[in-house]
């Protein structure tokens, strides 16, 4: 238990210590959100000076990180500069869309990489194997952007078959279960570029596992007593390979929040990716650091959980070795 | 058996005419933006083998120059990702306890940060002697500062898992130093995964400088980015068909060529087997 306590406090000094990095690399970035140098020659000084004012851009910084901090200790996370309104509310905007966008996302992924891994680490060596292999390395190497033109001109061009971009249609007139379909459609062509590329390492890493599992002391008897392919997969690797799955499950779930730009962008949905770019370029520090604080809450809440837990799978660990 | 070959030798053999033309670009294409409003948006042809862009400007050329740029930045970005991440590795896998603990959380540490606000604030902070450096060097200095925790987490699993074989207990029974053990015994065993994830590292590069170039904040136009050219093609899609094609083919191409390096440096250097 000291174990886990001690790797809560780490975890809470490095959000501190990330997002205070993170204040003040944006800071320290050449313009602010009262305007960069294009529209500070068409804004009066005066007016540039209140807004100045208004946000405490002129504090020394300390005091500013000290403010903002203190704040979020009291569970208000600040108000954008550039939206004027409360940061909280945004990211209620976007985090619908970024975690259907990045769910379905990662369920396609588990849903298409794991029976890959299984199959190969089945018969390692084997025509499945190596064709799975050879399928999910090219598609890794395909950019995401290039198949997001392909996939747009193909189906929504030429076929028509899907809607080009955004995450909604204009018809909501339509009951429930019609605007769900319309949601479902928007959603196909940026869920596909958002999963192709990550079968290659996760069905990889499914197989890693398994494969170590089964020529382990765990593996190989069960499989000289005869047991199936399903049995032998499910029950003794699976347990067996519970602690590096384990720690794929740590780094697979904070993309959860994050790590969709590009199709944020080239699709045009508003989810969290485009808000940090635009918050980023924008100098808008609230926005950015809520959402550092986000990603970072999540990162490390996974990490840290897959590591206790993956402790808590191995028997060694559990009954004190 | 020759089957499994394939596919590495091939993207080999067209991994490497993407490097020539890197080297060769400026001989072979000396011009990628001259402008020539004569032909704008011209298809391929005999005058423009593969077509002309928004600006008139000729794509192959152009995506000859872009390939020093791609090929470039991987490569720095990986040497420099290597440069951090291989000693915080080998200190965490050799020494453990503490060491080990502290690089594992500044790894996670690392991974909580924005990337692309790093890759800003690496490009447009830089003091006065980066600042000089071309572009490509800020932007791989950048990618590599981002992308150094794979390398480091590779040495770290490698060296914990040699460091309990026998040759290296006979080392130390023997009296060698902490710096010898490493330098001596642990990294020239450990030299394929260092080649893999630096190969590795150049793929991710590749992919990272063109897609920062495509939202903008990248390599900085006129000088031809993949990424830059894709996202011109994007105004033209549906009319201009080559301008997408060609720089998405190479940078998959070299994408996959960094992949099928890193996996015939793997299995040439690794005696033990792949598949088990």
């Amino acid at each position: 238990m000291t174990a886990a306590a001690r790797r809560l406090v780490t975890a809470a000094v490095t959000l501190v210590l990330v997002t205070l990095i993170v204040f003040a690399l944006l800071v320290a970035l050449p313009g602010d959100a009262s305007g960069d140098d294009e529209t500070a020659r068409r804004l009066p000084d005066e007016y540039r000076a209140a807004l100045r004012a208004q946000y405490h851009l002129d504090d020394p910084l300390a005091i500013r990180y000290a403010r903002w901090i203190g704040d979020v200790a009291r569970g208000d996370i600040g108000a954008s500069l550039r939206e004027h309104r409360p940061v909280a509310a945004i990211l209620r905007e976007r985090l619908p869309a970024s975690l259907a966008l990045n769910g379905a996302a990662l369920a396609v992924v588990i849903m298409i990489a794991t029976p890959l891994g299984i199959g190969a680490a089945w018969k390692p060596g084997s025509s499945l194997d190596r064709a799975g292999l050879a399928a999910t390395t090219a598609l890794y190497a395909v950019p995401v952007f290039w198949m997001a033109l392909l996939l747009q001109w193909l189906f929504a061009v030429r076929l028509g078959w899907l809607p080009l971009f955004g995450i909604e249609g204009d018809e909501r007139a339509g009951g429930s279960l019609a605007r769900t379909a319309d949601i479902f459609r928007h959603l196909v062509l940026p869920v596909t570029c958002l999963s192709y590329g990550s079968l290659a390492y996760v069905s990889r890493f499914v197989r890693t596992a398994l494969v170590d599992a089964a020529a382990g002391d765990g593996g190989r008897p069960a499989r000289a007593r005869g047991a199936t392919a399903l049995r032998y997969v499910t029950v003794h690797g699976t347990r067996q390979a519970a602690v590096p799955l384990l720690t794929l499950a740590g780094f697979l779930i904070p993309r959860l929040v994050g790590g969709s730009l590009l199709v944020e962008e080239i699709f045009n949905v508003p989810g969290l990716g485009s808000l940090l770019f635009d918050s980023v370029l924008g100098r808008d520090v609230p926005v950015v650091l809520a959402l550092t604080l986000l990603s970072g809450t999540v990162t490390l809440a996974a990490i840290t959980g897959a590591d206790l837990l993956a402790a808590w799978a191995d028997p060694r660990v559990r009954h004190g070795r | 058996m020759g089957g499994e070959r394939l596919g590495p030798r091939l993207a080999v053999v067209a991994f490497a005419i993407i490097a020539v033309s890197a080297v060769a670009a400026p001989w072979l294409a000396p011009e990628p933006n001259r402008i020539d409003l004569e032909s704008v948006l011209a298809p391929p042809s005999t005058d423009h083998w593969l077509g002309t862009d928004g600006l008139g400007r000729d794509v192959l050329s152009r995506l000859a120059h872009g390939a020093r740029v791609s090929l470039g930045v991987g490569v720095v970005t990986a040497l420099v990702a290597a440069l951090i991440g291989l000693p915080l590795g080998a200190v965490a896998g050799y020494r453990g306890g503490v060491w080990d603990g502290a690089v594992s959380r500044a790894i996670e540490a690392a991974l909580c940060f924005p990337g692309l606000l790093i890759a800003l604030a690496i490009l447009s902070l830089a003091p006065p002697w980066l600042a000089r450096l071309p572009d490509t060097l800020r932007l791989a200095a950048a990618l590599g500062f981002l992308g150094w925790t794979p390398s480091a987490r590779y040495l770290r699993a490698e060296f914990l898992r040699l460091k309990t074989g026998e040759e290296i207990l006979a080392a130390r029974a023997a009296g060698a130093s902490g710096l010898r053990i490493v330098v001596r015994h642990l990294l020239p065993r450990s030299l394929a995964p260092i080649l893999v994830t630096i190969a590795f590292g150049a793929s991710a590069a590749a992919l990272g400088e063109a897609a920062l170039s495509f939202v903008g904040v990248g390599i900085s136009p006129p000088t031809p980015s993949w990424g830059e050219m894709l996202f011109e093609a994007m105004r033209h899609m549906g009319t201009a068909w080559w301008l997408a094609l060609f720089p998405g083919l190479a940078l998959f191409v070299t994408v996959y060529g960094w992949n099928g390096l890193a996996e015939g440096v793997r299995n040439w250097l690794d005696p033990r087997p792949r598949a088990l």
